[in-house]
């Protein structure tokens, strides 16, 4: 009851700031202000976006642009998930795998996807695989590095308690290592899930023919910034909701590492 | 001859590096009987329960069980830690659970058992709970519910009541005897509190500071239940007190 209360309120306040933010755009761009010139104001760049739902963007709507780069994004981001969760399980688990592995990994994490680009057109392309591969990079890493925290961060205790118990090596990681690490896994997903798909504009600068990262580039091109604009919006809009959709997945399955709070 | 005792320590020495912790100890445990140990911070009592229950290696010596070496796999011990481990992410039920099912008892078994032990320790109604909700004499009970659960021929206790309020710790202490006497197992208790090991133990071990030795070995033939403002009872905890005036 009480916590009702208080997300309503929370919602309200965030309501608030949101419109304190157009406002402030309005009279920021309007009439006769140099910025005015530059710029669309909130109301033309959302009839703008409801004009883009119907009516082709290049080769699509805005809808078939979202599709697209959600498409790219899933595909790094499963790729990355897949991968990093796998390697941070052995890195945490396997003495060896982590003496040979993480030095590699601790050098390639800091470079940044945008850096990636060229090696990626040569080594992929410029279809598909190379938008992939941008994606895969701003995303592997975090999920890596935040699995191996976990199963490094594994109670020795609950180890103890299950050799005590007979469990054979392979049980202790299945039954102990993962399910613990289960939390870190989700805040690594969490992490990958907003950095790729911020990544997307830069993965569709190579040469694309579509998506919301294609418009942004192309409304660049020809000087439109209510396209830029629309694209903006749409971004981070779709950050928030996949965002959101990956919160309420982890606190589904990681219900007990939540309970004290509720 | 070999089997007439449960566990035997013949000539335990254990190091980490240059520090010498357990130095040349030897002692035997009966089946069913209930032991304490009581020894000064730091003198390696948890040291010892996991040389027995090889998370650690020995740095010389042996421990046997039923004449043989401690085998995880045949011998069934069960380890209640200092800390009451249990598992996060599952609930009470599952908890206790867990044992049976590495262990691969049949289902109806493992509901039996879990049920009948949830029941004893009083957490039937909060068997679906996760660790986290729950307080620490809860956690503790659902820690002994799981070493219980397991039947074991072994129980090792790691000074299990020691961050408990007395009331809590005197009604833990009822209920471990009670469910010590009902499935009959052989107990090492470690404490470093005196009065609980009068009130508990069949015998105690008292043990010096490091390098650790055997200090003395007082049997405590004390009727039950113990009532700890009778006579014979505040005498030897007083002689025990004694013993490790010099700690
Ligand atoms: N894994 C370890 N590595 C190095 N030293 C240890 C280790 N475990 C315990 N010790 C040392 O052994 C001594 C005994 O520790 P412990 O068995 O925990 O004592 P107690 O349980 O009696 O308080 C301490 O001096 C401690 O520092
Ligand atoms: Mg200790």
């Amino acid at each position: 009851m009480k916590k009702k209360k208080l997300n309503i309120t929370r919602a309200a306040v965030g309501a608030l700031a949101i419109l304190c933010f157009l406002c402030l755009w309005f009279w920021a761009t309007r009439e006769g202000t140099p910025l005015g010139r530059l710029m669309p104001n909130p109301a033309q760049v959302f009839l703008r976006l409801v004009e883009t739902t119907h009516t082709k963007v290049g080769p699509l709507t805005i809808w078939g642009h979202m599709l697209n780069s959600l498409r790219r994004v899933l595909v790094g981001f499963c790729i990355a998930s897949g991968s990093g969760i796998l390697l941070g399980l052995a890195m945490g688990w396997n003495r060896t795998i982590e003496a040979l592995l993480r030095p590699i990994f601790e050098l390639l994490r800091p470079i940044p996807p945008l850096a990636w680009i060229s090696l990626a057109i040569v080594w992929f392309g410029l279809g598909e695989g190379g938008k992939y591969f941008i994606i895969f990079v701003s995303g592997f890493s975090n999920v890596t590095i935040n699995v191996y925290t976990g199963a490094k961060a594994v109670d020795p205790e609950l180890i103890g308690a299950a050799k005590m118990l007979g469990c054979s090596d392979r049980r202790i990681f299945t039954s102990i290592v993962i399910p613990s690490s289960v939390p870190y896994i989700f805040t690594g997903l969490q992490i990958a899930i907003s950095s790729s798909w911020a990544a997307v504009v830069a993965a569709e600068m190579v040469r694309s023919t579509n998506g919301i990262g294609w418009m942004i580039t192309a409304g660049q091109g020809i000087g439109d910034m209510e396209q830029i604009m629309v694209g903006i919006i749409v971004i981070g809009v779709v950050g928030f909701l996949l965002s959101t959709f990956m919160r309420g997945v982890e606190s589904k399955l990681c219900a007990w590492s939540r309970v004290q709070d509720s | 001859m070999a089997n007439e005792y449960k566990v035997q320590v013949n000539h335990l020495t254990k190091r980490f590096g240059d520090l010498l912790v357990l130095d040349d100890i030897s002692f035997n445990v009966k089946e069913n009987e209930f032991l304490c140990i009581v020894g000064p911070t730091g003198c390696g009592k948890t040291t010892f329960l996991n040389s027995l229950s090889k998370l650690y290696d020995i740095t010389a010596g042996e421990i046997l069980i039923n004449g043989e070496p401690v085998d995880l796999k045949r011998h069934n011990i069960a380890y209640i830690f200092q800390e009451y481990s249990n598992m996060p992410w599952l609930t009470i039920r599952q908890n206790v659970e867990f044992g049976l099912r590495i262990k691969k008892l049949p289902e109806a078994e493992i509901r039996e058992r879990s049920d009948y032990f949830l029941d004893m320790v009083g957490l039937t109604k909060f068997q679906d709970y996760y660790p986290r909700q729950l307080s620490a004499s809860m956690l503790q009970r659902a820690a002994i519910a799981r070493a219980f659960a397991v039947k074991p021929e072994v129980l090792l206790m790691d000074e299990p009541y020691g961050q408990l309020d007395i009331e809590l710790r005197f009604k833990l202490e009822d209920e471990l005897i009670r469910l010590w006497r009902e499935v009959g197992t052989t107990v090492i208790f470690i404490t470093h509190n005196i009065e609980e090991a009068v009130y508990l133990s069949g015998r105690i071990l008292v043990l010096t500071n490091k390098p650790t030795k055997i200090k003395a070995e007082i049997p405590n033939d004390l009727p039950r239940p113990r009532d700890i403002a009778d006579p014979n009872f505040v005498a030897l905890r007083n002689q025990v007190t004694e013993l490790i005036k010099w700690w």
